[in-house]
């Protein structure tokens, strides 16, 4: 089966770096699938990221999208950890940013930008400036930008990260919702395993200095999760101890 | 924070008022009472005798439309070349450098002293004046629309990438010019009062206008009319700085 997105023995070096960050990684995202992407700050799972979002270019190796290019969508459209819009835009207009190079008509513009509002639960709040968004409001419209390219997996960077604890756990069961709602795939980058696990079809742990895929679990549990569960437990703990720390630190 | 409640409107506008009435009367003592050399301070209370002395001998309309001649044709030009110029070297590397050791010799050179070349190039002309007045107009602009491209956040343009705008010309629309538009206004704002400045400067050496008329009544020592034209002066600036505000408020609607 072709892979949305297949990274084969890539490598990347920091510009002015000696040693690379990343060197011999290889993985593949299966379309549609969630796969969270953890491992140690600096790491490098932002920079694997950025490679996938075409933001840099990595060193050696190849990375190849195996579905065809469609006409008005994207391969590939970023969330970002700081929510990242435009200031001047409203809320349609943010979302529509990323339409107005896809040689859509303005119709389908606009019927793209209705349908990802109503994913997202932002309906109400169309005509909204950002500064009146709170910071969980503010990571929605990044993700309704994201969905309205129609892209064939959603690149996400610590996107809930900035947010509190408890809009945190609502965006993660709404992206859940949203993400069964389309087609697209998802990569999600985070330091929280607890996040990983109540989200991602497979956890990729990236490891060692430079870094590769130092294991991909698939997560079998059933949907939506009961992070109470034993079943729950034990992924975390095991994926913890991957990650070299014990339950009760914070991750 | 302190806890300061604001004042209601209408006792500061009376506060306001007690201040320009208590100036006047200052102003009138000291005629009166001989604080300074007689003759030389001209009477608040014959000024709007004068206003009407100027206003019907036809000179005061007239000196004012010159002077506005003088302003847009400066400020407009200024304004425009400046943000085109300051835009372009901020986001076109050779272009910045090519221009960076000129700008940096011709940049302290004051407006007024190009009146030398102003006046042999146009002769004494509303050319003249509104070129000196766009010389010091295009500096304000420049610096203040090249800093503001200087501090746009260079994650807006990762967006504009990850979005398929990461054209140069995509990314002129989408990002730099609505990021710099608060920047550029507020260089456009300190040009409209430079050029003001200027202009009343530049018609002081002779070309026709509000400047002119002052000097020429300051001449025969008729000291009401030289306030007339600055009161003149005045309110003009005002009205354009308003007229700068409501445009200001529409551009940038979207502040909070």
């Amino acid at each position: 089966m072709a892979s949305v997105i297949q990274f084969d023995q890539l490598a990347y070096r920091h510009p002015g770096a000696s040693a690379p960050v990343i060197e011999g990684l290889s993985l593949a995202i299966e379309p549609g699938s969630f796969v969270a992407i953890v491992g140690g700050s600096g790491v490098g799972k932002s920079t694997l990221l950025r490679i996938a979002a075409g933001l840099i270019k990595p060193a050696s190796g190849s990375m190849r999208f195996e579905l065809p290019q469609r006409p008005g969508r994207r391969r590939r459209a970023m969330v970002f950890q700081d929510g990242r819009l435009l200031p001047w835009r409203d809320v349609a207009g943010n979302i529509t940013y990323g339409l107005e190079t896809l040689g859509i008509s303005a119709q389908e513009r606009d019927e793209r930008v209705t349908e990802a509002l109503r994913l997202t639960g932002l309906t109400d709040y169309r005509d909204r400036w950002p500064h009146q968004l709170s910071g969980g409001q503010l990571q929605r419209v990044g993700i309704a930008r994201a969905l309205a390219v129609k892209p064939d997996i959603l690149l996400m960077d610590e996107p809930f990260s900035a947010v509190d604890a408890l809009t945190r756990r609502k965006l993660q069961a709404e992206l859940i919702r949203i993400w069964q709602a389309t087609n697209s795939a998802v990569m999600f980058v985070t330091h929280d395993i607890d996040e990983a696990v109540f989200l991602a079809d497979r956890v990729v742990v990236l490891g060692n200095h430079p870094a590769t895929v130092v294991e991909n679990l698939r997560i079998d549990l059933p949907r939506p999760r009961d992070r109470n569960s034993a079943a729950f437990t034990t992924y975390v703990s095991h994926l913890s101890e991957q990650l070299g720390v014990t339950q009760d630190e914070p991750s | 924070m302190p806890n300061v409640k604001p004042t209601a409107a209408p006792v500061r506008a009376a506060y306001g008022i007690a201040g320009v009435v208590l100036f006047v009367l200052l102003w009138k003592a000291a005629g009166t009472f001989a604080w300074v050399r007689p003759g030389t301070l001209p009477d608040p209370f014959l000024l709007p005798h004068a206003f009407m002395q100027e206003w019907n001998s036809d000179r005061l309309l007239p000196a004012i439309g010159s002077s506005l001649i003088h302003y847009f044709w400066g400020l407009g030009l200024g304004t425009a070349f400046g943000i085109l110029v300051g835009l372009a070297a901020a986001t076109l590397h050779r272009f910045d450098m090519l221009q960076a050791y000129l700008a940096r010799i011709l940049r302290p050179i004051p407006p007024l002293a190009w009146v030398v070349f102003a006046i042999a190039w146009f002769k004494v002309s509303h050319a003249g004046a509104a070129f000196v007045i766009a010389i010091g107009v295009f500096w304000v602009n420049y610096f203040a629309t090249y800093a503001a491209v200087r501090n746009i956040d260079p994650r807006l343009y990762e967006l504009a990438r990850s979005f398929g705008q990461g054209g140069y010309w995509q990314r002129a629309r989408s990002i730099t010019l609505p990021a710099i538009a608060p920047g550029t206004l507020a260089g456009i704002r300190t040009g409209i009062g430079q050029a003001w400045m200027t202009l009343i400067a530049a018609e002081l050496l002779g070309v026709p206008g509000m400047g002119q008329e002052m000097n020429s009544a300051a001449g025969i020592g008729a000291y009401e009319a030289v306030v007339v034209y600055m009161l003149a002066i005045s309110l003009v600036y005002a009205v354009s700085d308003l007229i700068y505000v409501l445009i200001e408020k529409r551009v940038l609607s979207w502040r909070p």
